[in-house]
Parts: C-alpha cells; structure tokens; sequence
C-alpha cells in the first residue's frame, strides 16, 4: 500500500468522507472538503509521517472559511523591471537577512523583496528574542541541529554588528518533585546535543526568581541568551546593504516563470526580476513560494502566539528566563515550548507566548482571551508579577508545517531553488545556521565553487544609546552633535539625535513603528503618547516630507493625515 | 550650580512653586524637558482656567503665559530642553543630573520640588485588543496633533472615556470638521465635569454611551472600525457587542501621575493617588526637602487648584520648620491630599483635597483634632471626577482626622 493510500484509509476511518489523499512528488497532498477549518487541521495532521512523505500538502477547502489574501504593497511600478541578480532572496525577516548577509560573503550579487513597508514586521519582530538553548528539542530534527550551531553563532554576531546579547540563561522549573529525578535523562539529551545543563535546588531557584510560585527546584541551561530579534534582523540587513545587497521593501513576489525544471523570472508587483537563484525564506507564506517554484512539499498553518510586555519596573522580578518544565512526547496537543517569564535585552519581561491555531496567516490581532490565558499561565511563574506591570502586547503568527519542523533544503525538483522555510521558533536562534548552509548552497549553484567576496566587511555601526553611554562618552558625543542631548522619548530616554540617526541608516525608512524597532521611541510605558507627535515631526523634517505624509507604518497608516489651514506652531 | 531649590517640570505647578520661592527669596532653577515653559496648558486651547485664580476664563496658553512672564519678571534661571537623567540624595540636598542639547550638567540643591505631571492611560492598559493601526491615539496625543502641530488625525472619531481631555477633544475634532460619532464610557456616570459634558457634548448633540467600552479594533495600516460593547457592573463586556466604522479611536481613560523621579528618590507612592505622601506643605513626609506639586502629587480637575498647592510649597521650601508629621486617619474619601499634617507647624488654614468615592447629594466633612470634633462642612452634589478642597482653621498635637458622609 503506497504512503497516500493509507493516508486516505485513516482519514476515511476518521469520517473525513469529503478527503482525499495522493501522492504529490513524494509528498501526500490531502484535496476536498471539510465542515470546518479546524477538520481541516486536525485532517493535515493525521496525514504527517516524516518517514515515509516529504510532507502534508494540505489543500483541503473548508466550507467554513474564506481566505484572505496576502496584504500586498500599495505601489505597483516598474522600478524593478528587468532587474538581474545572482541570488534572490525572498522575505526581509531574519532567516532573509541572515541568508542575505552571508552571501555578500561570497562574490555574487545579492538582492532580497520584502512585501512589506520594511524588513522585521512579521514574525521577526513578534517574538520574544530568545536564544534557545535547545534543551527541548526533540534530537534528530533540523530545529535542534541549526538552534544548536546558531545559538553559538551569536557572540560573534553580536560583536561584529554591534547588536546587544546576555545569556542571563533559561530556569525550567519542576513542576512536580518527582520530576528531579528525571534530570539525568535531561543531562544525557543536553549532552547528545551539545547543550550544557546543570540542577538546581529549590534555594538556588529564589536567586532568580525573587517570588518563584512554583519550587520542586529545576534546571539551568546557561547558553540561553536573549537578543532584540528585529534589530538584530536590521542588522544583518544593514550589514549586508553595506556589503553590496540590494534591498527592496514594498515588493511582494507574485509568480514565477519555470523552464526545464528552471526558475527563470521571478514577477513582483514591480516589474519581473531575473535571478539565477531563488532563496523562499517567506515565512508564513513559504508554502505559496514553493508552489509558484514547483516544489510544494509542506504546508503552512499559522499558528498565532501573543505575549505581553511588562513595565521596567518589574524587570527585578526575575533574573533569567524562567520557564516550566513540559515532559516532551507526553501530549501532542502543545506545540510552543510553553513560553514562560523572558527577560529581555531591553529590561522589560515579557509572559508568553500563547499558541493557538489560526486560520488567517496575517492575522496579528491580539485577543482578550489568548492575553488572559497567556497571563494567568506565566504569571504564576513568578507570583509578584501583577496585571498593571502589562504595558502592551503584540500578536504574531508562527510558519508551522505539519512536520513541525524547519524546511531547509535544496529543491530536489527545481534545481535553482533554495528554501528556509516553515521556520517558527526556535527561528531566531537558527536563522545565522540556517543562512550559513543556504548561502553555500546558493553560492555553489551560481558560481560553481565557493568564491570569496574580498571586500566583505563583517562590521555594522550601531547607533550611540545614549542612556547606556558612560558621562564622558555621553558628553562628547553631545558636544559633536547637540541633538543626542535633545530627549524625545522621555520613558525609553531616547535622543533626537538617535531617532534622526535611525532614519539616516543604509535601509531607508521613513515610517514611526520604523523609528520604534530601531531606537525603541514609543516603546516605554506611555506608548508614544508624548513622543509621537515629535517622531512625525523629526521625521518630516529629517526626510523632508510633509508631516501630514508621515506613516506608522507605511502608506495608508498616516498619524494624522489632513493638515489644518494655519499649520502648527 | 548650587540652587535653593530645583522646580522639576515647567507647567502650571512647577511655575507657580519657582515663583512662590523665588519670592521668599530663594535661588531657584526650574528644568523643564519640553522646549518651551508651559506644560500641558500649551496645548490646552479651550477656555475656562483661571475662573477661581483670576476671576476669569482664561484659555490654556494664557493662563501659562501670565505664570511664565512672573517667572521671567523675577528673573528666575529655568533650562528648556533638558531631561533629568538621574536625581540623588547627597549632604543636605540633592544633586539633578540632566542633558540637553548644550551637553550633561549636574547641580545641586538643599530642596526639590517634583512638578513633573502626568502621563495617560494606554489603549492597553485598557484591555483593548485587535490590530495596531495608525488612527489610534490619547486624546493629549490627538491635542498635540490639532493644537500644536496643526494636523487632524482623523475624520471620523470614536472617543473612549468621558474624562475631561477625551471631552474637550469631542468639541475640539467638531469644530475641526470631523465627525465625533460618540463618546463612550465604561463607568455609569461621566468622568469629566458636569460644566464639559454640556459645553462640549451636549452643545454639539454628541451621544454619550455609559457602560460602553471599546474592545477591539479593526484595520491594518489605518483603523476601520471598533467594537464597541455594553459592560456589566465589574466592567466586562457582554454579549457581541456592535461594529462603528470610523478613521480615528481616541481614548482619554485616566491620567497616571509621573512619579519615575520621585522612585528613584526611593520614595514609595500612595496607591490611591499614585503620587508621593505629603504634608500640608506638600513635602514628602518620609523624605525631608522634596515636595511633589500639581498632577505628579494627584490628578487635578482645576489648573487653579495645582497652583494653589504649589504655592504652599514654594514658600514653605523658603523656610525651615522641625517637622512632626501626623498620618491624617481618613475614613470615606476615595482619597486626601495632604495624607499627613506637621501638627508642629499648623498655619492659619490648611487646605485639603479629597475625592469622594461615589455620588452623593448632600455630603458632610468632618474633622476631628486629638479626637475631638473640630469642623464640619457641608456639600452638595458631591461626584468623584470632582475634587472637593476644603479649607480648615484648626490646630491639633496628635492626631488628625477626616471623615466623609452622607449628609441625610
């Protein structure tokens, strides 16, 4: 009996009577119809078997459920009409940015299309930064070979571009006494992947956690960091626009033109671009990619995730991330790894993230129940935690496969393509792996071998955080340049000078959540209430655009779009 | 540089304190983080302040403009642009880090004053959830835009929360040429004035919707549409609730006392006004020399009042007085300002401000001095979005106390 047919058997015995499977390259294709979305769902996982398909390619129509399309850029030009690239890489998040950036190492031409109005909107600024250290992973899979590799990779990223990271590490707590018992087993799986892990007693908990709620002791894994996921993916990005990148945002793909196995045009709401090789690393939509690329083997089910920030103030609260043990395999219900209390880079904690399922793959609206859920689970972590340290939440959807598991590969079907896709957490951990080996890949196509780019810079500047400067360095860099002295975003203390600095970097942005993600301005406890009327106003006349033209987030966000006759004073 | 006392914040409150100390003689510096002197009152374009100070309604920037030409004429030093980064205790005062655009400057002073105002209540803190598109701003936000940057936000407004901004902000977009669809409020009674719901709804025929929040919001780049649905009495809506289109969410639900600096200073705060203890005089009762003013010491409804507080503290930071503070036992307010009385410096009237924690019709205060029963005042209409100030002449050696009834 082939694979396909005892798909279709199981889903039959299951009643899924409107269902059918077949084979699709390798991959079981699941066609027809359900009730509802989550029939679907539940039908695509029934259909998983790493061993014997390539993957769940589920085009199931659930009777429930209509389909949005794809937020597309609101410009449609011919700008980059018959544009010619070596490589393309297809998404600005930070498996995008990291590919990108490693191939300027080597001596091809490098360009990436991001659909939306800058790099680090999805998924890579909806997270919650962490550098896993892999402990909870299952072994064997490509999640825990490129988290393993990735996470050592970030010191030197760091380093090279000037991007902060701790390794504060990760608590798992106990959530039982028996559960000590088992630290052996969590001992040997750490050490089969590389991933050092010690015990630590109920005592040793109360110096992280000042007020833990839960204590049968746990585990440290030290190598647990934490980092600014988007400003990292900035970063990379800016590195590689340094190194000769081209980078073009409000650019979404739109097909492609196949010959002999081939991708030989790439269609963009800009024109039609000729790469001679294509990297999918479009996150929540690298399904649609690999479909217009000929190799569709996965499908992406977005799964949503919420998490809320918490108030400088109650970053005393914990000293690590502090998560609680989950017996892997024992459910197949959870697929986060059951988030916890995080530190971050900046000083706040975040509670998360949440998982739930979710039909829209755009679909980054927070909900009152998930944040309630989210609060009531991770609050109890540490107790002292209350619901007024919540200053915001955001919402993101995670690029999930049926396997679960990351797409890292190249096509076996179309010999010029390369993928990064169906990558969720731990994404940000493996994204530096993950573009070492796609990069190579690419490069090797191109090139025939892997020839070095000589004037590859691995070095990016940050921009001076003048709340973090010591007097000396701080009064200088005034005196040089007077608006770094001007503070614009009282809670986060953020200069004029840095806001103007952000929009001056290699990647042109002219919108506030731009500003935002690159200097934190509005990220404080009074969310832009004071400062936001003077971003628009420093980026107005920074850029020279009309202040009344200024986006939150792109065309069509304007703050305040219609000037009054008079002006402002 | 060496000051008597260094006025944190250059609004109505900071003004008012430099200037009362300045007159007692004292070399005073106001640090004011904005460009110009005024505070919120710059943006404050409507009528109606002044009326108890002046005797007559003056508009925001007039009402800040008479407070800065006094501070000019008496020749006070103030610094415009300039944050405090850091404020610490050292040998008899205190030493105010800060930055502008001239470079860092540290000085130092026997006593300080904190007038550095409030900030508002988030979308979030709220419970609003959905998308983050533009078109979602607090009504201080929406003014800054109007008033001082010359731009209209939105066309077609949603207002959540009737406090007195989100109202003054109704007429305001009204009489800009947007569309006000109405103003909703989780609470069964406004939290504005009386005086602003009539002059600014009811004269404009905007609907005002009690025990009616907005819950979610629509839209990716600019907002769509809210919902917005019915709450019961713990404040959680029910049912599905209804869709209103619209361009602009403007939401005016609370003002937070900014008190970063006061924390700092290692002063705990009062969790009912969410600023820091005080004395009639408005000094810090743990903390001798620090005084806190205006809307960073409690959330004012009248501007005259925030000037009438911060003067008792300018002048008293002119003078030195061995301190008793006596924690005032209050017994029905939502809350009192001052929370304790130096019964070893008890002038000739003490002011307190209070909040009453409902509506009543007839209302009566009582204070009591070492247990005895020394005045009573009667009110009439007494609601909690407005401050009751009652004037005492009185002395005590122990013990204060303030009880609030219904009067029947």
């Amino acid at each position: 009996m082939t694979y396909a047919e005892k798909v279709s058997k199981i889903l039959a015995k299951k009643g899924y009577v409107g269902v059918r499977a077949e084979d699709f390259g390798g991959a079981v294709r699941l066609s027809g119809e359900t009730d509802s979305w989550e029939a679907a769902l539940e039908a695509g996982r029934l259909a998983v078997n790493k061993k014997r398909s390539r993957g769940v390619v589920n085009d199931i129509v659930p009777r429930d459920f209509i389909p949005e399309p794809a937020r597309m850029p609101g410009i449609t030009d011919k700008s980059l009409d018959g544009f010619e690239t070596d490589v393309l890489v297809i998404g600005g998040g930070i498996v995008g940015a990291a590919i990108a950036r490693e191939l300027t190492r080597y001596a091809v031409k490098v360009a990436v299309v991001e659909k939306e109005y800058d790099v680090a909107t999805a998924q890579s600024a909806r997270n919650d930064g962490m550098i896993h250290a892999g402990i909870d992973l299952k072994p064997d899979c490509k999640k825990v070979k490129y988290n393993v590799r990735g996470n050592k990779m970030y010191d030197a990223l760091s380093q090279e571009l000037d991007v902060p990271i701790e390794r504060p590490g990760q608590l798992v707590l106990y959530t039982a006494r028996w559960q000590k018992y088992l630290f052996p087993f969590i001992r040997l799986r750490g050490a089969r992947n590389g991933i050092p892990v010690y015990p630590v007693s109920p005592e040793g908990v109360k110096e992280y956690v000042r007020e833990p709620g839960l204590n049968y002791g746990g585990f440290m894994c030290p190598s647990a960091g934490v980092v600014s996921p988007y400003l990292m993916t900035i970063a990379l990005m800016e590195n590689a626009a340094h190194n000769g990148a081209k980078i073009f945002v409000d650019t979404a793909v739109t097909g492609m033109e196949l010959k002999e196995g081939k991708i030989v045009s790439v269609d963009t709401n800009r024109g039609t671009i000729y790469p001679k090789v294509v990297i999918n690393a479009a996150g929540v939509f690298s399904d649609k990619i690999a479909e217009m690329a000929g190799d569709r083997h996965f499908t992406i089910h977005p799964r949503r995730g919420v998490e809320a920030v918490l108030d400088k103030k109650a970053y005393p609260k914990a000293k690590c991330v502090v998560g609680k043990f989950v017996i892997s395999g024992s459910s197949g219900s959870g697929h986060t790894k059951g988030g916890g209390v995080i530190v971050t880079i900046d000083r706040n904690l975040l509670l998360g993230p949440s998982a739930r399922e979710c039909a829209e793959r755009e679909n980054e609206a927070t909900t009152r129940e998930e944040l309630d859920e989210v609060f009531e689970k991770q609050s109890r972590l540490a107790p002292e935690v209350k619901r007024s340290d919540i200053i915001t939440y955001f919402a993101g959807t995670r690029a999930a496969t049926y396997e679960e598991d990351f797409v890292v590969e190249k096509s076996e079907v179309t010999s010029n393509f390369i993928q990064a896709a169906g990558i969720q957490s731990p994404g940000v951990t493996a994204a530096p792996a993950i573009a070492e080996d796609a990069a190579r890949w690419a490069v090797r196509e191109v090139l025939g071998e892997l020839r070095k780019n000589p004037s590859f810079d691995p070095y990016r500047k940050g921009i001076p955080v003048v709340r973090e400067m010591d007097k000396e360095a701080r009064a200088k860099l005034i005196a040089e340049n007077p608006d770094f002295g001007e503070i614009v975003c009282r809670c986060e203390e953020i200069s004029k000078g840095e806001i103007i600095a952000a929009l001056r970097t290699p990647l042109k942005v002219d919108s506030v959540d731009a500003v935002k993600r690159r200097v934190r301005a509005g990220m404080g406890r009074c969310q832009g209430g004071f400062c936001q009327p003077s971003v628009v106003k420093i980026i107005s006349e920074e850029l020279g655009i009309p202040p009344e033209k200024v986006g939150k987030k792109g065309a069509g966000s304007e703050v305040a779009p219609y000037p009054k006759k008079g002006g402002g004073v | 540089m060496n000051y008597g006392v260094i006025v944190i914040g250059g609004g109505p409150a900071g003004l008012k304190a430099a200037c009362s100390a300045a007159e007692k003689g004292l070399k005073v510096l106001i640090i004011e983080r904005e460009a110009r002197l005024g505070g919120i009152l710059k943006q404050c374009v409507h009528d109606g302040f002044g009326v108890i100070r002046f005797g007559e309604k003056l508009t925001g920037p007039e009402y800040a403009y008479r407070d800065v030409s006094e501070v000019k004429r008496l020749g006070i030093e103030y610094l415009t642009g300039t944050f405090v980064t850091d404020i610490y205790a050292k040998e008899g005062g205190y030493v105010v880090e800060t930055t502008s655009a001239k470079g860092l400057r540290s000085d130092f002073s026997e006593k300080i004053v904190l007038a550095t105002g409030c900030r508002e209540r988030t979308p979030r803190q709220v419970n609003i959830h959905g998308t983050r598109p533009a078109g979602v701003l607090t009504a201080g936000a929406c003014q800054n835009f109007v008033n001082l940057k010359g731009l209209l936000p939105g066309k077609r407004v949603v207002i959540l929360g009737s406090g007195d901004i989100g109202l003054i902000m109704a007429r305001r977009l009204t009489l800009e040429g947007a569309k006000v669809i109405g103003v909703y409020e989780a609470k069964p009674s406004p939290s504005g004035l009386q005086r602003n719901i009539r002059q600014c709804l009811d004269d404009f025929g905007i609907p005002l919707h009690l025990q009616t929040t907005v819950t979610d919001v629509y839209g990716q780049k600019r907002v769509e549409a809210v919902r917005v649905s019915r709450v019961d009495e713990a404040m959680n809506p029910v049912g599905e609730g209804e869709i209103v289109e619209c361009d602009l969410l403007v939401v005016s639900v609370g003002l937070i006392p900014e008190n970063e600096l006061a924390e700092k200073l290692g002063l705990t705060l009062d969790p009912a006004t969410k600023g820091i203890a005080v004395d009639q005089y408005m000094m810090s009762a743990e903390k001798e020399g620090v005084y806190a003013v205006g809307n960073a010491l409690h959330v004012h409804d009248l501007v005259d009042y925030v000037s009438e507080g911060a003067a008792l503290a300018g002048e008293d930071a002119a003078r030195d007085r061995k301190r008793n503070p006596v924690k005032v036992d209050v017994s029905g307010p939502a809350y009192v300002v001052p929370q304790y009385i130096d019964v070893s410096a008890i002038g000739e009237k003490t002011v307190f401000y209070l909040r009453s924690p409902r509506e009543m019709a007839r209302a009566k205060l009582m204070l009591y001095a070492d247990g005895e029963l020394v005045a009573e005042k009667r009110f009439r209409n007494v609601k909690p979005p407005e401050m009751i100030r009652a004037s005492f002449k009185f002395t005590a050696e122990d013990s204060v106390t303030l009880r609030l009834e219904e009067d029947v």
